[in-house]
């Protein structure tokens, strides 16, 4: 083991210290740094800038009119004639390279000669007043080619077969529009189904679901004295905001400047469309000489930015009579619209959890992402697992009924505990932290399982209760999908006050007060001390992209070398103060004393103040990089993710058979995220990813027609739950299977808490109803006509 | 949208309206078409309003004028001629916090917070006239405010606290007692 | 600073009859309620709005609800909410109101629309339109040249279309106030509870003795137009006859569907809305009886 890199080690210290000692503020529940600020409306948001900037200009888009077309041509002269017109800018403007791909570079910032979807942008007009650049649109002419338009990714390729079929080719650079492929192949698939007592066999879709996150996305620039640019932009990855911006400029990085304030939600939408926003404000911007706004109006934003893949899946598991997995088969197709984005990373991610948290011998998976010309799809909490969890889920209480099993009995035969190898091979350790039995026992029992599983069988009349579990499980940070590190910074004041940076930003999560917690735990300073600056790139060190759960646990791993550093540092000095051992100094700021003999005491200040006289430098820069995960493209096989969070997720329904509706009265949550770091955190990311998965389980789709256009764009029509529609309640139970080289153990739980929830919900109304559904949203009209043909309707 | 001919480019004359915005007067001059929401963000800086639809959908926006919950999306600033509004801005004194800020502080249920001010002000107008509502009531109240972060059943506790701070007359706190 | 909205001028009349004047001398003029619909249709480019008359001063002499002469009249400019918070909703004969009142949309725009906008809206997902379509309602309709009263169930003339002159304002609604032992019901059922549009809206009314069926009327969202209309066939059936689930089963597998059809559309499919036309009318006939025989 002396090969790990020191910042593993100090991890690793840190967790074996803390291991047994009582927390003074992690895992507590602590208010949050802004809350007040955010309750008095005082935070301001990236739109909320533009009210500084008297003389700033406005960028509106021009988007294409049809969504799959070739484009012979495009005249702006009479747009540019309009008065109040400043600027029209087109895909010859730009002086760098015109693509915000984020994946691959299949995307162009604006394009010229093909539209592939309805949100693809011909030209940016800027003007003073955004209704003049509204009303100059309407005279941009283009002339197009209209293409045939592909919304159907079976149009694309074949569930079964997985070719791809004859169709007019979207990226025809690409010579074809299967954007990626991943494999998992394990043990002999046909002797496993050859062998069966039983095999369950479905076909599944998911819907195309929309963030909706409550702030439409927003950027502002500034031009900069030396050919730069500083953005203020709600962004979820502000350095991979400034590298596109760089790109599409042809400037260096270091000339770009992007700064996040507040963000209103982002949940995966706010990643790469941020890098189109920065693009836009950024080129006007420098064109103008002037400040120059985006705000996407929020139809716009709903066209305009990716979506979570809808998923189509064909699913084959066998078993032993008594319940034992033998295989598992998948032919996966995920629809990634008209652009990769990070569609490739979201098939791979749906890949590695395709066969879920349970023991599996013998499997055969193989995930496509192809292309359509709908809304490109990309990145949304839980990133490919919430489609596969469905599933797969769907799968198990298909197996278990067959079997004549209970659900939970089935799953406890299977589930992955501490000793077993996942079905790409990796072992699983006491130090991964492998809570997913506990998880399951405790939901088993705060849900009165077995007890309401009997009572709701024997129901009649027209509302029907139902009960219903799934089980999930979320690989840690990133895997293979890129460099997998992260910073950040702490500069103790010479008043003792604390400046913590980090680049990761916060979207409403609370991961900068996890980490920020960690650091007043190590350091011994209250969390009250700390100042939480905003993720800027000329200041904040980069930390990577503020996705896949992983804020805690890496950056939180970077904040824990960054403290230990400096604990390290203020126990010498203090120890000259105190007289007393390093290793005795007890810091609880405003007090420092010596453990043995808690009489002699100094102050904080006092030490700090002594650290700047001695010349001892009181800010560290905390680095950490996650061990490089391993995956063999052919087979699967290998270590694919860190570590992993598991849940179990169990609901309570109420059908009405005569309408089909659907109403959740409670959940259960029960969660192993390791070491709870942000407990106020941990359990509003179980509500809220619980309030999410409702959605997606029983309303939300984002619905094209045959033209691709969206038909509803819009927050009365594209529905989100709101007070009315939630359960009345949600319990979150934590379990703690600690992540060794997580700080204090944590493991994530900002995507997770999404994935199980749709298949809980769907399997409580197959209780209920005693049929069984393959596709969400499970609207009412999918539940009444599955009654309907059952024969068990009214009329 | 249509296209308006050069000629007829002025054709959409200023007008000058006062209002009075917690608790100030203004004089502001604003356009025919122009929103209350766009005059109290970027005409007066009350930031606090916030835009999420602009299209009455969403709640992010509202507003009290004279007393009544609205959408200040769907208001025309001209129509606000004259009338009184209260904004998040304006619900405690400086270095206070009103009640339900406090509830909603001692729920825990802040995460991104952009829904805040919409949810906040329609808590206030629930509360004005309904010291004591229930579950039910609650949930008609808010049915408008829309969070994606998922807060949910905690607008439903903080109502019911704040009600209580209220009924106990305690409507303001100390703003630094409440920083944790 | 403005975002997104198209631009256009606006006409502010002192009172009713600058109003009209107004509309008489002036053909560009779009008269706005509350503007709940009409700003959200002039965002979306589906009207084009070179003048809007702004109606809100009018709330002086338009805002009322009166009961007098067993009649009820709401001036057009009566708000949402103002109807919600009246007495009026309170008499179970109106119960099918108060039903619209919690499904009505949200409170902040029970604020600010009206009435008189819900009817000029001509939609079919307009919920009082189709309360006073089961309450034999009537439009006044008011212009210099004087006034005249529509029955609303001659109304609509299409999906956003009425028989309104460009020269009128809609000034009023009015229905008879009905017997004792008759109420309302009104269902608005989707696949959201909170703020929902509806796959169905139906609303009903019925007068009932000794369990006899003395008078019904019937509305829903659609039943093949894009408004909101009765089912005049299904009514004649029930009329008469004792009320009982075999009577109501009847009606709505060999009636209802003979003058219902329903269209598929991305949020539902015809065989889906017209089952659950029938279902929710059931419902609301069950309601009624239970409101008239003192069940709430
Ligand atoms: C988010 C949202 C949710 C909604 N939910 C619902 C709902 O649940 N149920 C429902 O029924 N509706 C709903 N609506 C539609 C709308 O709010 C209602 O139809 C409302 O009653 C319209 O009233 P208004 O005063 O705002 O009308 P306006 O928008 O002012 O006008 C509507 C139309 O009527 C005309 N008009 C208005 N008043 C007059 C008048 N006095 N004389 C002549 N013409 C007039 C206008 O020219 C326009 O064509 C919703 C709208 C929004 C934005
Ligand atoms: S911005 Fe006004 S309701 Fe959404
Ligand atoms: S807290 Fe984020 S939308 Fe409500």
């Amino acid at each position: 083991m002396s090969e790990l890199p020191e910042y593993v080690r100090i991890v690793e210290e840190i967790f074996d210290k803390y291991k047994d000692k009582e927390f003074l503020y992690v895992g507590k529940r602590i208010q949050r740094w802004d809350a007040i600020e955010k309750i008095k409306g005082r935070v301001l948001f990236t739109a909320d800038f533009a009210k500084y900037y008297r003389n700033a200009v406005f960028v509106y888009s021009v988007r294409t009119k049809y969504a799959h077309a070739k484009i012979k041509s495009i005249d702006i002269s009479e747009a540019q004639r309009y008065p109040g017109v400043l600027r029209v800018i087109t895909a010859k403007d730009i002086p760098g390279v015109n693509d915000v791909g984020y994946v691959i570079p299949d995307q162009p910032l604006l394009v010229s000669d093909k539209a592939r979807y309805i949100g693809d942008i011909v030209a940016l007009i800027v003007a003073e007043d955004p209704n003049v650049a509204k009303e100059a649109g309407e005279l941009i002419k283009v002339d197009y080619e209209k293409l045939p338009v592909i919304t159907d990714p079976l149009q694309v390729i074949d569930l079964r077969t997985l070719k791809e079929k004859e169709h007019p080719l979207i990226h025809e650079e690409r010579g074809s529009d299967v954007v990626a492929h991943f494999k998992i192949r394990k043990g002999d698939v046909r002797k496993a189904f050859d062998e069966a007592d039983v095999v369950v066999e479905g076909e599944y879709s998911t819907p195309f679901q929309e963030h909706a996150y409550m702030e439409p996305e927003a950027a502002i620039a500034l031009p900069e004295a030396d050919g730069g640019v500083t953005i203020i932009a709600t962004t979820q990855c502000p350095f991979d905001v400034r590298k596109a911006v760089a790109k599409v400029l042809g400037v260096t990085q270091n000339k770009v400047r992007v700064i996040v304030p507040a963000v209103g939600g982002g949940f995966g939408g706010k990643e790469d469309v941020a890098n189109e926003l920065g693009a836009k404000a950024a080129l006007a911007a420098l064109m103008t000489g002037r400040p120059a706004v985006v705000i996407h109006s929020r139809e716009e934003s709903m066209i305009g930015h990716s979506k979570r893949h809808p998923m189509k899946a064909w699913y084959r598991h066998a078993a032993k009579r008594d319940g034992t997995l033998l295989g598992v088969e998948a032919n996966i197709v995920f629809d990634t619209g008209a652009y990769a984005s990070l569609g490739p990373f979201v098939a791979w991610r749906a890949t590695v959890h395709a066969t879920g948290p349970y023991r599996v011998e013998a499997a055969r998976v193989d995930t496509l992402s192809v292309y359509t010309n709908n809304v490109y799809a990309g990145a949304f909490r839980g990133f490919g697992c919430p489609q596969v969890t469905f599933a797969i889920e769907s799968q198990m209480d298909a197996l278990a009924e067959k079997l004549g099993m209970d659900p939970v009995d089935l799953r406890l035969k299977n589930i992955l505990r501490e000793g077993d190898r996942t079905v790409h091979g990796q072992l699983l350790t006491r130090d991964h932290g492998v809570g997913l039995e506990e998880a399951i026992l405790k939901a088993v029992e705060a849900s009165r399982w077995h007890e309401k599983r009997k009572l709701f069988s024997k129901q009649v009349g027209t509302l029907r209760k139902g009960i219903g579990i799934a089980l999930l499980w979320h690989g840690n940070s990133i895997g293979v999908e890129g460099a997998d590190y992260s910073s950040a910074t702490l500069i103790i004041n010479r008043d003792g006050s604390i400046t913590f940076r980090v680049g990761l930003i916060d979207m409403g999560q609370g991961s900068q007060w996890g980490m920020v917690l960690i650091a007043s735990e190590i350091l011994g300073v209250p969390p009250s001390y700390f100042r939480v600056e905003q993720p800027d790139t000329a200041a904040t060190p980069d930390s990577g992209p503020t996705v896949a759960s992983r804020s805690t646990v890496m950056g939180g791993a970077a904040v824990v070398n960054a403290a230990y550093k400096l604990r390290q540092r203020l126990n010498k000095v203090a120890s000259t103060l105190l007289g007393c051992d390093p290793d005795d100094v007890e810091i609880r700021a405003p007090d420092v004393y010596c453990r043995s003999n808690p009489e002699k005491k100094v102050s904080w200040s006092d030490v700090v103040e002594q650290s700047f006289w001695l010349g001892i430098p009181l800010q560290e820069f905390g680095y950490f990089r996650a061990p490089p995960a391993e995956w063999d493209e052919e087979t699967g096989q290998g270590a694919p993710y860190i570590t992993y969070t598991f849940g179990a997720i169990i609901a309570e329904v109420t059908v009405d058979l005569e309408t089909g509706g659907v109403k959740v009265d409670r959940m259960v949550t029960a969660y192993d995220i390791g070491k709870v770091i942000n407990r106020v955190g941990a359990e509003l990311h179980a509500e809220g990813g619980a309030i999410q998965g409702l959605g997606y389980a029983l309303m939300e789709e984002v619905v094209h027609n045959k033209d691709a256009y969206v038909m509803n764009a819009n927050l009365s029509t594209y529905y989100i739950p709101t007070i009315h529609d939630v359960p009345d309640e949600i319990i979150p139970i934590f379990v703690e299977a600690k992540y060794r080289r997580g700080p204090f153990g944590a493991k994530g739980l900002g995507e997770p808490s999404i994935n199980g929830i749709a298949p809980a919900i769907v399997n409580a109304v197959s209780h209920a109803t005693g049929l069984r559904f393959h596709s969400i949203p499970l609207t009412p009209e999918k539940v009444y006509m599955a009654l309907k043909k059952a024969g068990k309707t009214l009329f | 949208m249509s296209v308006i001919p050069r000629e007829e480019w002025d054709k959409y004359p200023d007008i000058e309206i006062t209002l009075n915005v917690n608790g100030k007067d203004y004089k502001v001059k604003v356009k025919p078409y122009e929103r209350l929401l766009d005059v109290l963000r970027y005409k007066l800086g009350f930031t606090g309003v916030k835009e999420g639809c602009g299209r009455g959908e969403c709640g992010a926006c509202v507003v009290l004028m004279d007393g009544k919950l609205v959408p200040s999306c769907l208001v025309l600033a001209v129509r606000a001629n004259g009338s009184k509004v209260l904004t998040v801005e304006g619900l405690a004194p400086e270095g206070k916090l009103h009640a339900i800020q406090k509830a909603l502080l001692d729920t825990y249920a802040v995460q991104c917070g952009f829904c805040f001010p919409g949810v906040i002000l329609a808590i206030k107008a629930l509360l004005d006239r309904n010291p004591n509502p229930t579950d039910e009531e609650i949930k008609d109240a808010l049915s408008g405010q829309l969070c994606r972060c998922g807060s949910y059943l905690r607008f439903i506790k903080a109502v019911k606290l704040a009600a209580q701070y209220i009924r106990e007359g305690k409507e303001y706190f100390d703003e630094s007692g409440a920083r944790g | 600073m403005v975002i997104c909205i198209p631009r256009f001028n606006v006409y502010i009349p002192k009172d009713v009859s600058d109003a009209l004047n107004a509309l008489s001398q002036r053909k560009d003029l779009i008269p706005m309620g509350g503007g709940s619909d009409l700003l959200v249709l002039i965002r979306n480019g589906i009207v084009k709005a070179d003048t809007v008359l702004d109606l809100w001063p009018l709330r002086k002499e338009l805002a009322y609800i009166k009961r007098e002469d067993g009649t009820v009249r709401i001036g057009a400019l009566t708000t949402v909410s103002e109807l919600c918070e009246s007495d009026l909703i309170k008499d179970v004969r109106y119960a099918g109101l108060a039903d619209v009142c919690k499904k009505f949309s949200t409170p902040f725009i029970r604020n600010i629309a009206t009435v008189g906008g819900n009817v000029g809206a001509a939609h079919p997902l307009s919920d009082i339109a189709l309360m006073l379509l089961v309450l034999n309602g009537k439009v006044k309709l008011l212009s210099k040249n004087g006034e005249r009263e529509v029955n609303i169930a001659k109304f609509f003339k299409g999906k956003r279309r009425t028989v309104r002159n460009h020269d009128e304002i809609i000034a009023e609604v009015s229905f008879t106030e009905t017997p004792h032992n008759s109420s309302t019901a009104f269902i608005k059922f989707d696949r959201r509870w909170g703020h929902a549009m509806g796959y169905v809206l139906v609303g009903a009314y019925m007068q009932l003795r000794d369990n006899i069926i003395e008078d019904v009327r019937i509305a829903f969202d659609s039943t093949g137009n894009p408004y909101p209309e009765r089912v005049w066939t299904t009514e004649e059936f029930l009329k008469g006859k004792e009320f009982s689930d075999e009577l109501i089963k009847q009606a709505l597998n060999n009636v209802l569907p003979k003058e219902m059809k329903r269209i598929t559309d991305y949020r539902a499919s015809a065989e889906y809305r017209l089952d659950l036309s029938k279902v929710l009318l059931r419902r609301a006939l069950l309601k009624i009886k239970s409101r008239i025989e003192g069940g709430g």
